[in-house]
């Protein structure tokens, strides 16, 4: 397998409003650089702007920022991007938070976000620990083998 | 960042058409509310959302449209939606919008089966 073009991108930005676009733009932008497909970029955009809104909302950090790394990497099947949403928060159950979500399709008002991230990318992992913060790896292909 | 989602009113004889510019997040949301309570108000009980315009949701977004196809099904009305991008449609599928508001393809599809 022949590997070329990888690109990355670290930001570190404030938990302010709608800051979770700037995320995705970026985000976005080295996609597109890497000839990923508009929607997959929109679904990856997607993923991105939840993560982002459940470490502002939910993490409780005391720095308020949110810590993000891309890396995108062109191989035979197509582009490939790893995102990593990083926070400095309280760090959450995972298990427990899938235990609470409603059945896919049934009207739910909130706790969706984790949903709707594992949905949109092909592969989400999740290291959390009580007190010691959350980072969401995520990646999306092009082409999933 | 400026995300400010505009919302236009087209009323209709049997109903009205809101079309949306814009992010849809909790401001967006709450905008689109206003506008579909005020028409509530004066008797409209038919509303398309057109999304045409619109290429970005989020699950707060999100929930504030269920609230509002909730009140609308309370008041005997409908409310459906037209042009969602594939991203937008999958997540109004997985969030649940599609059980309880009808998805149109295009603008014109939805005004036919709606009378509007």
């Amino acid at each position: 397998m022949t590997m070329a073009a990888e690109r990355q991108m670290e930001l570190t930005l404030p938990m302010v409003d709608d800051i979770e676009i700037a995320a995705a733009r970026a985000a976005g932008n080295l996609a597109r650089e890497l000839g990923m497909s508009s929607e997959k970029i929109d679904e990856m955009t997607h993923a991105i702007i939840e993560a982002c809104i459940n470490a502002r909302e939910h993490s409780g950090c005391a720095d308020n920022r949110i810590y993000l790394r891309f890396v995108g990497t062109s191989i035979g099947a197509g582009p490939r991007i790893d995102v990593w949403v990083t926070d400095h928060g309280r760090g959450f159950d995972p298990g427990e938070a899938r235990s609470r979500r409603p059945a896919p399709g049934m009207a739910h008002k909130r706790g969706r976000g984790l949903q709707l991230i594992e949905a949109h990318m092909d592969e989400v992992d999740i290291t959390t620990e009580q007190g010691g913060g959350t980072t969401i790896h995520m990646v999306k292909y092009e082409k999933k083998s | 960042m400026n995300e400010e989602l505009r919302v236009a009113v087209d009323r209709r004889t049997n109903g009205a058409i809101l079309y949306t510019k814009g992010y849809i997040n909790n401001v967006g949301g709450e905008e689109i509310a206003n506008r579909a309570y005020e028409l509530m108000d004066a008797d409209v009980r038919t509303l398309l959302l057109n999304l045409r315009e619109t290429k970005i949701v989020n699950s707060i977004g999100i929930s504030i449209l269920i609230e509002i196809i909730e009140k609308m099904i309370d008041k005997g009305g409908k409310i459906a939606f037209c042009c969602l991008t594939p991203v937008i449609h999958k997540t109004f599928q997985i969030m649940g919008l599609a059980n309880y508001a009808t998805i149109y393809e295009n603008e014109e599809a939805a005004i036919q089966d709606l009378a509007l």
